[in-house]
């Protein structure tokens, strides 16, 4: 359109822009209410799966993966919010929120003996047995989507993979390669010795000893001077079962 | 789980790390804290007084995991009860060491409930009596270790409670309570 001078032309102009912001905006009310009608669907829905299943979420910790799954698909997460319908409905953050502060309870009163790095098999293991009066049963799956949950606090609490194994590390420590390594030969037996890390990773032995005293100083490794062929043992309870005794004991 | 006799015997007990002495002070705090309620436990159940570090004490080695633990590993336990007023040391090379599960006022308390319960307000008792009699049979003070009984009676002869009396050989102390 070419443009006219004077006023006239600036009034046919605004009104024009008028005209095209109110059908533009008929057009967006148009959407939207076919948008909320749609979610109004889909949530009375969800609600309604929610409602039949409310049971089967709760006890079952499959069929709760499974339901999270889904959601993750529409978009929607249930532990967004505690004061939605989910709440609500499943009291699910609750849910979660509780078997966080749980996981923070048990990482805290493992710390002394695991240097603040648990195996996530044995941190399942001391919830159930925490949990036991309250016949839940939970999952790995749902440990991790609490500790997830957790890093909003920004405590540090990390999901590592260390070989085939996940760990649960609750403190600020900064593992470096060479650690992972040491970790994930450490699995095999539950310790390592100077020599064992030397030969199996080709190390120099500078470079064995400089890693295994810093996992010693952390605390994330423990010495045993006991056995008969007299080599230093060094242990790793985060990733022997025995520590989740040794936690449970202490709980 | 592992047993000694009718003792339960606790995890870390078969970890063989908890045998060596750690060298990074906060390992080492846990280990010792988990060794000396290990210790105390045991006593206590077992009724034993005195360990003597260089005789073979049932809790110092795990055959199951073949470790024992260092001198210098239960000197540091022993230490660490000493120092929490849970065990004494009866000599200076710290070769014997007397564990006080209760200690030495709990166990005076203790003798305070005996007499009360039994009407011996007023009444004199052996220091053998008190140790093994009809009247203590089924009580904590049932096979107290000497020594022990003889030190939470001093406290109450001091308070006032009880006078201790000798008798012709030292086994027949004599106690006349007043409480």
């Amino acid at each position: 359109m070419r443009r006219r001078p004077g006023i006239g032309g600036l009034q046919n102009a605004a009104v024009a822009r008028d005209q095209y912001r109110l059908l533009g905006e008929n057009v967006a009310k148009l959407r939207t209410d076919l948008m909320k009608e749609q979610l109004a669907t889909f949530r009375s829905q969800l609600e309604d799966f929610a409602r039949k299943h409310k049971n089967d979420i709760r006890k079952n910790p499959a069929f709760r993966a499974q339901f999270h799954e889904m959601c993750a698909k529409v978009g929607v997460d249930p532990l967004a919010s505690n004061k939605g319908f989910w709440a609500e409905l499943l009291g699910i953050g609750d849910f979660y929120y509780e078997l966080g502060v749980q996981i923070i309870e048990v990482c805290l009163a493992t710390r002394p003996h695991n240097g603040g790095l648990i195996s996530l098999d044995d941190l399942c293991k001391l919830l159930g047995q925490r949990r036991k009066a309250v016949r839940e049963t939970i999952s790995e799956d749902d440990c991790l989507r609490a500790i997830s949950k957790l890093k909003v606090l920004g405590s540090g609490f990390e999901v590592i993979t260390v070989g085939k194994r996940k760990l649960v590390r609750s403190v600020p420590t900064e593992l470096n390669k060479d650690h992972n390594e040491i970790l994930e030969l450490a699995q095999a037996q539950g310790f390592v010795t100077v020599d064992e890390v030397q030969r199996r990773l080709n190390w120099s032995s500078g470079r064995a000893t400089d890693a295994l005293e810093t996992l010693l100083e952390e605390g994330l490794a423990m010495i045993d001077d006991g056995h008969r062929d007299g080599k230093r043992r060094y242990w790793f309870p985060c990733v022997s079962s025995v520590s989740s005794y040794v936690g449970a004991d202490t709980l | 789980m592992q047993k000694l006799g009718e003792f339960k015997l606790p995890n870390f007990f078969n970890y063989p790390p908890y045998f060596t002495l750690q060298p990074v002070r906060e390992t080492r705090e846990k280990q010792i804290q988990l060794w000396k309620e290990l210790i105390i436990d045991f006593c206590r159940t077992q009724k034993i007084f005195v360990i003597a570090l260089e005789v073979d004490f049932p809790l110092f080695s795990n055959a199951a995991i073949e470790r024992s633990l260092s001198h210098e590993a239960r000197e540091a336990f022993l230490s660490a009860l000493v120092s929490d007023g849970r065990a004494e040391w009866m000599d200076k090379g710290h070769r014997k060491c007397l564990v006080l599960w209760h200690r030495i006022q709990d166990w005076a308390d203790l003798i305070v409930n005996f007499v009360k319960e039994n009407g011996l307000e007023d009444s004199v008792m052996t220091v053998e009596e008190i140790r093994s009699g009809v009247e203590s049979r089924g009580t904590e003070l049932h096979g107290i270790d000497r020594t022990v009984l003889m030190r939470a009676l001093k406290v109450l002869e001091h308070k006032g409670k009880l006078a201790i009396f000798k008798g012709t050989s030292a086994d027949d102390e004599g106690v006349k309570f007043s409480v």
